[in-house]
């Protein structure tokens, strides 16, 4: 005869048939929120049940403790594997040793169910306790229901401990719960972007949501209201209400899913997850699903993505009514001495925007000016300085622009006006969190609609973590981060490379090229580095860049794999370093592919660029860069004229053809790489007016540097005189090059800062400057003159003392030798080595000169009589240059 | 069983991994390494600053096979890493009492 069955017995059949059933139900197609409310109320009548049998034995129970469910299941949320956690709530006159074999009984009874039980018990006073270093503890009783036992002793806890302990330590709790979810969100990278997110733990998440919920009961607390249960999307504005309470639908059913399919309380979503999620159709509406046809997984992800972004979202609106001292981690308010100490320059007069308490505010419509919101000025510039000051955008100022996006959309124009905006937010040190906002806004996608083909694009590969979209504004973070010293193990890596960073001349490209590199993976041609210099040349086109910048962007999205592929291959052999050198082919391309490469792959994972491979990478940029600069006087355009840039300079000179080829003959390859059509085509018509006047100078001014090309006939001391001229002047020479051709005509440029400020507080003084430093060149006036009566400033103590040194190679060049110059920079150094070179007969068949902080560094491909120089000459000729050096420098 | 460590040059890395997956060997763990044998290193000028190079960049790659495997793994990997001048590595084996698969417990040569 069968055993009869206890009442216990009867009470776990039946939870047990009730949770296959529900689990039947969630196949079958019901939502999550559904299933996890018919589970905690099916774990209730357990539980319920299992308490009245135990209190019926055990007098103990019937007064003075009550049982409490926490947590999610106090929420009335329970998950297929989540833990239930119970309090056993004491009075004061209870002692726990008293009710500690009945608890124990209930407790293993569900156990025996396989119920993951939390169980605590705590008396009344503990639990209306706040203890510091145990906020999960308070925050998990912050959500509660009583299932059984005294009602009284209940509500004593619910209604007048709890809300004394929210008035007492209610600021602490929300500090530290803003301190726990930073934390969180660091291990996540701070971002929901993750190829196989946790649904639960990652930013966008389920925690998240619970974040958001607290938040809601502590600031109620705060604001003198009865503490009361949580429930998503209680008091939300209107816009993001539906919104809210769709994305947490979507992740309640999604966790479920998980549950069921893994059979434990794992909430990753795996690719495997949502290859099945995708087909399973979890979260979609299944009718509509199935009429559309089958949906993919990256699609799925998408969906995911977008309801996680509304999550996120309205968890940073929640910490904007945080009092900002209580706020850590990435929403620690910029205060107003953090403000003033990122900007570059002074901030321009706010309009349409204002600036309040770290956060960006749009202005309110006026009259006839309208909504700012409209205004694609007003709408930019406010980026731009999210950009500058990485403040954050106030969440009325978003729903605005979203409302506006249309017409935004029509109102904008491209051009250079548009480029200017970008240049701005893309150069500013927060770019990656202004580019982020504006992603998430459609403004991004406005202005790049190539864009719109990554957005939250799963990529699936063992080595990427993050999606296309967040790791291009990584990648970004990445860059700008090198601006800043770091510490840690990449530290010294960090400090090489921020030093290359200062030495890109052209920023803006950089930043973005970073951002349409992995444009083409929305492609999916198999080529996307290609596919992506497609689409970037369209954006190129609208913002109307140059011929030299749009080949500086294009070459740099083409080639971005390249440096990564030949560090896969001896980075030591010199066949290597040419084969890369010739795709990077000037050292500014060469200085922007090395660090896209190195925050490139920084951004595929936050452990992949390891100090091993930066040390490669730096390697590699060393020998390249040394490469390129000892193989310029060897490479000359010749016979190959047929090439494109050649062709383009034609292109500007119509039936000028042959004189423009015999006019660029034997220059340095160097010289056309670094020059646009347009310039050379200048330097073509200067040389061309040699009959009129055979010194040919184009002066341009800037405050921080100035630029003066020399288009002239190559003679004796040309070089010197020239450097000595601008000395004369106090111009201190920061970069020149000197190239020249086949017939004898010299390029020289050089870039120059203004020591004494002259040209900058005299306007006046710009054209007797050009003439002066015309008539010395054209030798109608002697530099020694000028410098005799050179203006001597005192000059400031160097911070950081350079060891002057000279080092010869006699292998760079087939028919020159190679010399490089390395010294303090200051006033009239390069007058001093030049001048020392001419004495000793030397003749400058090509010029390099840079200055690295306060180091210059000058490199001179020169002959004798023709000829290499020999030992013997080197030698003589190093004497004398250290000789100059030191005189020019006392 | 065996363990061999070989160290070999970064760019023969790829070549190594398909060689031994190709005759059949599962598993392997990679670590990034630098060091020299003879082959010393060298001083990199750039912008008037030397950089010395003296521990060159290598790849160490650990595999444990069945004894009857060995011979063929070292020439797998000798195959395709060796270039005929100093630096391209050196192969170490040493004998492995025991492996265990963590996920089931199981031992021995089953286990690799």
């Amino acid at each position: 005869m069968p055993e009869k069955e206890t009442p216990e017995g009867k009470m776990r059949s039946e939870y047990q048939r009730r949770m296959l059933a529900i689990r039947d139900a969630f196949e079958a197609g019901a939502a999550g929120a559904a299933t996890i409310g018919a589970r905690a109320q099916a774990m209730d009548e357990l539980i319920v049940g299992l308490w009245t049998r135990a209190a019926e034995r055990s007098a103990v129970l019937r007064s003075g403790i009550a049982l409490v469910a926490l947590g999610g299941y106090g929420r009335g949320e329970l998950f297929p594997y989540s833990d239930v956690d119970l309090m056993y709530l004491l009075d004061g006159k209870v002692q726990e040793k008293d009710v500690k074999q009945p608890i124990r009984r209930i407790s293993q009874e569900l156990w025996d169910c396989g119920i993951r039980l939390s169980p605590l018990t705590r008396k009344r006073s503990e639990a209306e306790r706040f203890d510091a270093d145990n906020v999960e503890f308070a925050l998990s009783s912050l959500d509660h229901r009583v299932l059984a036992g005294d009602a009284a002793v209940y509500e004593r806890f619910a209604d007048t401990g709890l809300a004394k302990m929210l008035e007492r330590d209610g600021k602490a709790m929300v500090a530290g719960l803003v301190e726990l979810t930073s934390e969180r969100h660091k291990k996540y990278g701070d971002t929901l972007f993750h190829l196989e997110p946790s649904i639960k733990d990652c930013p966008g998440g389920l925690r998240d949501v619970h974040v958001c919920a607290w938040l809601k009961t502590l600031g109620a607390a705060a604001a003198g209201m009865k503490p009361g249960a949580t429930g998503a999307g209680e008091g939300w504005a209107a816009g993001d209400r539906e919104d809210f309470r769709q994305a947490v639908g979507f992740l309640y059913t999604v966790r479920c899913f998980l549950h069921y399919r893994h059979e434990r309380d794992d909430n990753t979503l795996d690719w495997q997850a949502q290859d099945a999620a995708a087909k399973a159709l979890i979260g979609l509406d299944r009718e509509r699903a199935r009429l559309e046809g089958p949906t993919g997984a990256a699609y799925w992800m998408r969906l995911y993505f977008r309801h996680a972004r509304i999550v996120e979202r309205s968890l940073t609106h929640m910490l904007e009514m945080v009092p900002a001292r209580e706020r850590v981690g990435r929403w620690t308010v910029m205060g107003k001495a953090a403000l003033s100490k990122v900007r570059r320059r002074p901030e321009p007069p706010a309009v349409g925007y204002r600036v309040d308490n770290g956060r960006i505010v749009l202005g309110a419509a006026v009259g006839a000016a309208g909504d700012p919101a409209q205004d694609p000025e007003v709408v930019l510039q406010l980026f731009a300085a999210m950009a500058r000051t990485g403040c954050t955008l106030d969440r009325g100022s978003e729903e605005r622009m979203s409302q506006a996006l249309p017409l935004l959309s029509t109102h904008l124009e491209e051009g250079p006006a548009l480029w200017r905006h970008l240049q701005e937010i893309l150069l500013g040190q927060y770019a990656g969190n202004a580019l982020r906002a504006m992603h998430a806004q459609g403004i991004l996608e406005l202005i790049i609609p190539e864009f719109h083909g990554i957005d939250a694009l799963v990529i699936r590969d063992a080595y990427h973590r993050y999606t296309v979209d967040e790791h291009t504004m990584v990648l970004i973070d990445t860059l700008h981060g090198l601006e800043t010293p770091q510490t840690g193990p990449m530290g010294e890596w960090a400090g090489r490379f921020g030093g290359i960073l200062r030495d890109v001349q052209h920023g803006a490209l950089l930043y973005l090229g970073a951002l349409m590199h992995d444009t083409g993976k929305g492609r999916s041609t198999g080529n996307h580095a290609g596919e992506s210099a497609r689409m970037a040349e369209s954006v190129a086109e609208r913002l109307e860049l140059d011929v030299y910048e749009s080949e500086l962007l294009l070459g740099l999205i083409r080639n971005h794999l390249e440096m990564s592929a030949a560090l896969r291959r001896d980075i030591f052999d010199l066949e290597t370093v040419s084969a890369f050198a010739g795709k990077a082919q000037t050292p500014e391309a060469l200085r922007m592919l090395t660090l896209f490469t190195y925050a490139d792959i920084h951004a595929v994972h936050p452990d992949a660029l390891t100090p091993w491979k930066a040390e490669n990478l730096w390697r590699l940029y060393l020998a390249t860069a040394n490469y390129l600069d000892r193989s310029v006087d060897d490479e000359r355009v010749g016979a190959r004229v047929g090439k494109e840039l050649v062709h383009r300079v034609s292109a500007l000179l119509p039936g000028k053809r042959e004189q423009v080829e015999a006019f660029l003959e034997d220059f340095p390859e160097r010289y056309l790489r670094t020059r646009t059509p347009d310039q050379v085509r200048m330097h073509f018509e200067m040389a061309e007016r040699f009959a009129q006047d055979r010194v040919q100078m184009e002066f341009r001014y800037a405050p921080e540097t100035s630029e003066i090309t020399l288009v002239t006939p190559d003679r004796p001391l040309l070089f010197a005189d020239m450097a000595g001229a601008l000395a004369a002047w106090g111009m201190n020479i920061v970069t020149a090059d000197a190239f020249s051709n086949r017939q004898g005509i010299v390029v020289d440029n050089f870039r120059f800062s203004d020591t004494f400020r002259t040209l900058e507080m005299n306007t006046s003084e710009h054209a007797a400057f050009v003439a002066s430093v015309h008539d010395v060149m054209a030798g109608k006036a002697a530099v020694e003159k000028l410098l005799a009566g050179r203006r001597r400033g005192r000059r400031k103590a160097p911070k950081v003392a350079v060891q002057s040194r000279v080092d010869f190679d006699d292998e760079a060049s087939s028919h020159s030798t190679l010399l490089q110059v390395v010294a303090q920079d200051m006033p009239g150094l390069l007058r001093a080595v030049s001048q020392t070179l001419a004495g000793r007969g030397c003749n400058i068949e090509v010029a390099l000169v840079d200055t690295e902080g306060e180091t210059a560094i000058d490199v001179f491909y020169v002959t004798r009589n023709g000829a290499k120089l020999d030992r013997d000459q080197q030698g003589e000729l190093k004497r004398d240059l250290l000789s100059a050096i030191e005189a020019n420098a006392s | 069983m065996q363990k061999i460590e070989a160290v070999i040059q970064p760019s023969k890395l790829d070549a190594v991994k398909d060689a031994l997956v190709e005759i059949g060997v599962q598993g392997m763990t990679i670590t990034e390494a630098r060091g020299h044998g003879r082959q010393k290193g060298h001083t990199e000028f750039y912008r008037g600053r030397e950089y010395s190079v003296d521990l060159l960049p290598k790849v160490k790659l650990e595999t444990v096979v069945a004894d009857e495997m060995v011979e063929k793994a070292i020439q797998a990997i000798i195959g395709v890493a060796r270039t005929g001048t100093i630096g391209d590595g050196k192969i170490f084996v040493t004998k492995i009492d025991e492996a265990i698969r963590i996920r089931n417990d199981e031992r021995g040569e089953v286990a690799l």
